[in-house]
């Protein structure tokens, strides 16, 4: 042989042999694997051939390695036990409650950072607001990236119109469901959504009392480009502030309950959007105005700590220089490089961390519920929520500029080159209608779903499996007793009483680990007839042979017989039916979870994941939602059938080897 | 035969009576009393009246319909037994004894004395007044007066209910209302009477069922004989890939990948109902329409059932096969066909039967699933309303006639056993 006979080639040969068999490794790997004679080994004169009699395990062993199908589906369950068992550790921010209805509905993608390879080098701003970022470079060529269909609309931000592909473009600004881009001649641009007046006006839009139109000055093109301070945009509105402090706004009065406060406003310094109200900086720079009294007064320079100071006091002769607002909270970036936070926080959260000697902050970018903040060092921070892990930046050097939004954020140095990206880059299944993952709910609801049915299969073994020994080795009116009473709880039947059992039990209070007990204590009540029968059949042949009778002379006690003797000896029949019995409580616990009468929200699991998908219009536009949970239910289920299966037909003496 | 069938009558009825009384004693845990919310609904609209009036017309109001209801008792046997109707319910004329001039107009009302006195959750009365002296001495007796005493100060309603007294007529005629007698409840949720309510849909479920029973069995026994008869050939491995897929498959996933398929891409089918919405059509067109929405639910169901069925089968045509029997019909020279049709599948039958015969009574009680995705009104999506509004009256029924049909499906199929089975019918 001229190639080295070493461990990998072995192991090659081997697979080669296994999957396709001798023919294909003689033909790739050149070798004849019977040209070794089989040795004879002799004993004491005689050929022994005790190595060629293989005991009953190990010969349903071999037998069922032969089955290369059956081998792959054992492969499948065990990962997917693995993965349901043991992922939920690494998955620290899931919890079944979680809702993020601005993250619902998205199709799986996991482009949210996928900046585009021509603007990676040349970037002049990135703005996002929802589920698509827009990026501007050096050239004014506007790129989209992300999720751009809104919704069921059918309107996909990503398509940019003609007009502004050949324009040169200034500015861009990225809204829920709408994108702003001034070009630098002044030109006014938008696409996207436009029902609420995002970048037009029309008749109805007039007419309607609770949105502001755009501006004509904006919408004629008289903007001087030169002199735009900040272009942003918030839920279906947009702001533009000049630097002579101006303020152009418009949009949805309806989301923002304090636009009008802000409207015809000439002494404006900072402008954002928070959920429901405009926050800015008038020219005094002492308090974050909105307006509204009460709102954003207080300020506190930790995100952790309730205690909040007057923002007088906590300035403290400072002066606020720029203003960033999340969903909740604002952040305030003093002029002394040091920053301040006014509103709330969720408790998932990254602190602020403390600088260097001699380092300050020169620039906050705020996203739906991180900041982002640039140091006059070149490097950046984060802190806020931290769910996606969005408030987790890298250690960069040599950043310049910082942009921030939705989960994301992006740090470029000062020739616009990309340093680094970090936050949510997206999602392997998509989200539901709750904005879950639903990668996360598929894992955690495979560990419910397949607990629910083990404990189910586990239950009904041990009453079924000893109600069948005693019905069987006993014989008589014990016999005839028990099964009758199997027969009774056979004839319940199953999805009606546990229809009504959910239901009654619906209104007695219950917390959500006794109610998923009660389902799997239900499964196995009603199922374990199933079990006393097989168990039973088996016994009455096992009761006949020789070695019971033998085991009776010698005294044995009845019960040691029948736990001790025979159930070794039926153990194979019982072992194949539990995985058929698995696989079938596993289905009924999901089709119970899909009625709404095993499994409730908010914990997941298989069925109730499906349930949103009977809805035939949701099921053809929000297709990820059913589709890859089906999938995996599937595969799991076909996989335990075919153990179940070819562990049947292998221990079936009366099979012989044809496939 | 007969003594079989007969005593498998009387385990039938001994089943039937255990098993009602176990979901009797379950739906009891359920805390909704409806005495009490139509009581106080009707207080509600009795606006003019003072605290003290409203609790005394409460009482009477609450214990007017636990007596209709049959529920002015505590005792749950006496409840199952009167659901049943083999125990009489209250129907005697009466009045609450509040003072000794109502109680005297009561009497002349009833027809003069003897009258009895008994609290309202009593069973049987606590005396017999024969007069008007015995009337005047329990009004002054020490039992009565605690009674109003404790009437006077106790809120709970319960308590007060069971110290009221009541003059009831003596020895009226027991009259019985419950199952045996026909009375079977009034379903809230339809407004009707539930045996008005359940026959439509009972004959719905059944046309859908026998149509997909039959549609299964023509294609599964063919499949499943070819496939045991060709066992390890290409179309064997294909068909049982195809039947492992379809069996491990939830029957709501096979449901949403028509609807998705049928109705949102192809549009051939309309999803819910089984009429179109707003129309009245009559005769053929209505029929049609009917058909058209009935279309799919019927091609699901099918399709649903098919991979189960064709595995048994199959399975069970291998084990007839390989019987020594059929080795000795070919070793005897008949042909293949005979071998197959008249030696194997005979044998193949025996446990098929309950799997043929439980499905068609399967398919009365309805596809809970099928049903409530379609819209489809078979008993499937009465029973899932009724759980879901809580509709105890049609629930009870239900459950009445699931447990029959259990019981009765699985003497049907022990009977079939016989008639397939030569060996049964002998020894039996």
């Amino acid at each position: 042989m001229d190639k080295k006979e070493n461990i990998f080639r072995k192991l090659a040969r081997w697979l080669v042999r296994w999957i396709f068999g001798l023919k294909y490794e003689e033909k790739w790997f050149g070798v004849k694997a019977l040209d070794k004679p089989a040795e004879i080994k002799f004993k004491n004169g005689v050929p022994d051939d005790s190595e060629l009699i293989v005991s009953p395990g190990r010969q349903i062993f071999n037998r069922f390695m032969e089955r290369k199908f059956a081998v792959f589906s054992v492969l499948v369950v065990l990962v997917m036990f693995c993965v349901v068992f043991i992922a939920p550790h690494f998955m620290t921010k899931y919890y079944d409650a979680f809702t993020e209805t601005t993250q619902k509905d998205l199709p799986p993608t996991l482009d949210f950072m996928n900046v585009p390879g021509e603007l990676a080098g040349n970037v002049k701003m990135i703005d996002s607001y929802s589920s698509f970022s827009v990026g501007l470079s050096n050239e004014g060529k506007v790129y989209v990236w992300g999720i751009g269909t809104i919704g069921a609309t059918g309107i996909d931000v990503k398509q940019i119109p003609e007009e502004v592909k050949n324009a040169k473009i200034a500015y861009v600004a990225a809204g829920q469901d709408h994108i702003i881009a001034i070009g630098e001649d002044g030109k006014f641009y938008g696409w996207g959504n436009n029902r609420f007046g995002q970048y037009s006006v029309d008749e109805t839009i007039l007419a309607n009392p609770n949105l502001e139109p755009v501006p004509d000055v904006v919408l004629n093109g008289q903007l001087d480009v030169s002199h735009i301070k900040r272009v942003t945009c918030g839920y279906q509105a947009t702001a533009i502030l000049m630097d002579d402090g101006t303020l152009y706004i418009w949009g949805n009065k309806q989301a923002y309950a304090n636009m009008d406060r802000f409207i015809g406003k000439t002494n404006i310094v900072d402008v954002d959007f928070t959920l429901n109200y405009v926050v800015g900086l008038d020219e005094k720079q002492t308090g974050v105005y909105t307006g509204v009294k009460g709102l954003h007064t207080k300020a506190k320079s930790q995100i952790g700590g309730t205690k909040t100071d007057k923002m007088a006091d906590f300035l403290n002769g400072r002066k606020i220089n720029e203003v960033r607002a999340t969903s909740t909270s604002v952040c305030i970036l003093l002029d002394d490089g040091t920053i301040g936070f006014t509103g709330d926080f969720q408790s998932d959260y990254v602190e602020v961390p403390t600088l260097a000697e001699g380092e300050r902050f020169i620039d906050i970018e705020a996203g739906t519920y991180h900041f982002s903040a640039l140091s006059n060092l070149g490097h950046v921070y984060s802190f806020g929520g931290d769910h996606y892990r969005q408030a987790e930046a890298p250690k960069v050097n040599g950043a310049a500029k910082l942009f921030a939004g939705a989960f994301q954020s992006y740090a470029v140095d000062g020739s616009g080159k990309l340093l680094d990206k970090w936050g949510l880059s997206g999602y392997i299944f998509g989200t539901d209608d709750r904005g879950a993952n639903i990668a996360e709910r598929v894992v955690a609801g495979g560990r419910i779903t397949m607990t629910v049915g083990a404990v189910a299969v586990i239950i009904e073994i041990i009453i079924g499996v000893s109600i069948g020994l005693a019905a069987g080795f006993a014989g008589g009116w014990v016999d005839i007793f028990l099964m009758r009473v199997a027969e009774v709880f056979s004839s319940i039947p199953l999805i009606p009483f546990m229809l009504i059992l959910s239901s009654l039990l619906a209104q007695v209070s219950m917390t959500t680990d006794q109610r998923l007990y009660m389902v799997m204590v239900i499964l196995g009540v009603l199922g374990w007839p199933g079990f006393a029968h097989i168990t039973r059949a088996q016994v009455l042949v096992a009761r006949e042979a020789e070695y019971v009778t033998a085991a009776q002379a010698m005294g044995v006690k009845p019960s040691r017989i029948a736990f001790k003797h025979i159930l070794p000896n039926i153990v194979s029949v019982i072992l194949v039916n539990m995985t058929l019995s698995f696989a079938a409580s596993m289905q009924t616990e999901t089709s119970l979870s899909f009625l709404g009468f095993g499994v409730n929200y908010p914990q997941p699991s298989w069925g109730n994941m499906l349930s949103r998908a009977s809805n035939a219009v949701a099921a053809l536009n929000f297709w990820w939602q059913w589709v890859f949970t089906s999938a995996i239910l599937i595969l799991t289920t076909v996989c335990i059938n075919t153990i179940g299966d070819t562990l049947r037909d292998v221990m079936d003496p009366k099979s012989s080897n044809d496939k | 035969m007969a003594r079989y069938i007969a005593k498998r009558l009387v385990y039938m009825i001994l089943v039937f009576f255990l098993l009602t009384f176990l979901l009797f004693m379950i739906y009891q845990l359920m805390p909704a009393n409806r005495a009490y919310t139509e009581a106080r609904t009707e207080i509600q609209s009795l606006k003019k009246l003072s605290a003290d009036e409203k609790e005394t017309k409460f009482d009477e109001l609450y214990l007017k319909y636990r007596r209709r209801y049959g529920t002015d008792t505590d005792n749950k046997v006496v409840l199952y037994l009167r659901w049943l109707g083999l125990y009489p319910i209250s129907s005697a004329r009466y009045q609450v004894v509040r003072d000794l001039d109502a109680c005297l107009s009561f009497v002349t009302q009833v027809g003069g004395f003897p009258v009895d006195v008994k609290q309202s959750e009593d069973l049987s009365p606590k005396l017999t007044l024969h007069n008007e002296e015995e009337l005047r001495a329990f009004l002054e007796s020490p039992e009565y007066l605690a009674s109003r005493e404790l009437l006077a100060t106790e809120k709970e309603s319960s308590i007060r209910m069971k110290n009221l007294y009541i003059l009831e007529e003596h020895n009226s005629a027991p009259v019985f209302a419950g199952i045996f007698q026909g009375e079977f409840g009034f379903s809230f949720d339809y407004n009707l009477p539930v045996v008005q309510v359940v026959p439509v849909h009972m004959r719905n479920s059944f046309l859908i069922g026998l149509i997909t029973e039959i549609a299964v069995l023509a294609v599964t026994i063919p499949l499943g004989i070819k496939c045991a008869v060709k066992k390890g050939s290409r179309f064997d491995r294909f068909t049982q890939f195809f039947t492992l897929i379809g069996f491990s498959t939830p029957s709501f996933i096979i449901y949403i990948v028509f609807i998705v398929f049928f109705c949102s891409i192809l549009g051939w089918f309309p999803v819910m109902g089984m009429k179109t919405p707003g129309t009245n059509y009559t005769g053929l067109r209505n029929a049609l329409d009917v058909l058209h929405h009935v279309a799919l639910p019927t091609i699901c169901l099918t399709f649903g059932s098919l991979a189960g069925i064709t595995r048994i089968t199959r399975a069970s045509m291998i084990d007839a096969l390989n019987l020594d029997c059929i080795r000795t019909a070919r070793a005897k020279g008949l042909s293949e066909k005979v071998v197959i049709y008249s030696h194997a599948w005979r044998n193949a039958l025996v446990p098929m039967v309950s799997i043929i015969v439980g499905g068609f009574f399967g398919t009365i009680s309805g596809a809970i699933i099928l049903e409530s995705m379609f819209g489809f009104k078979g008993m499937g999506l009465l029973f899932y309303n009724a759980t879901r509004n809580a509709d105890y009256d049609m629930l009870m029924f239900l459950q009445v006639i699931y447990t029959f049909l259990g019981l009765f499906s699985n003497l049907v199929i022990d009977l079939c056993y016989g008639i397939v089975d030569p060996r049964v019918r002998i020894s039996k």
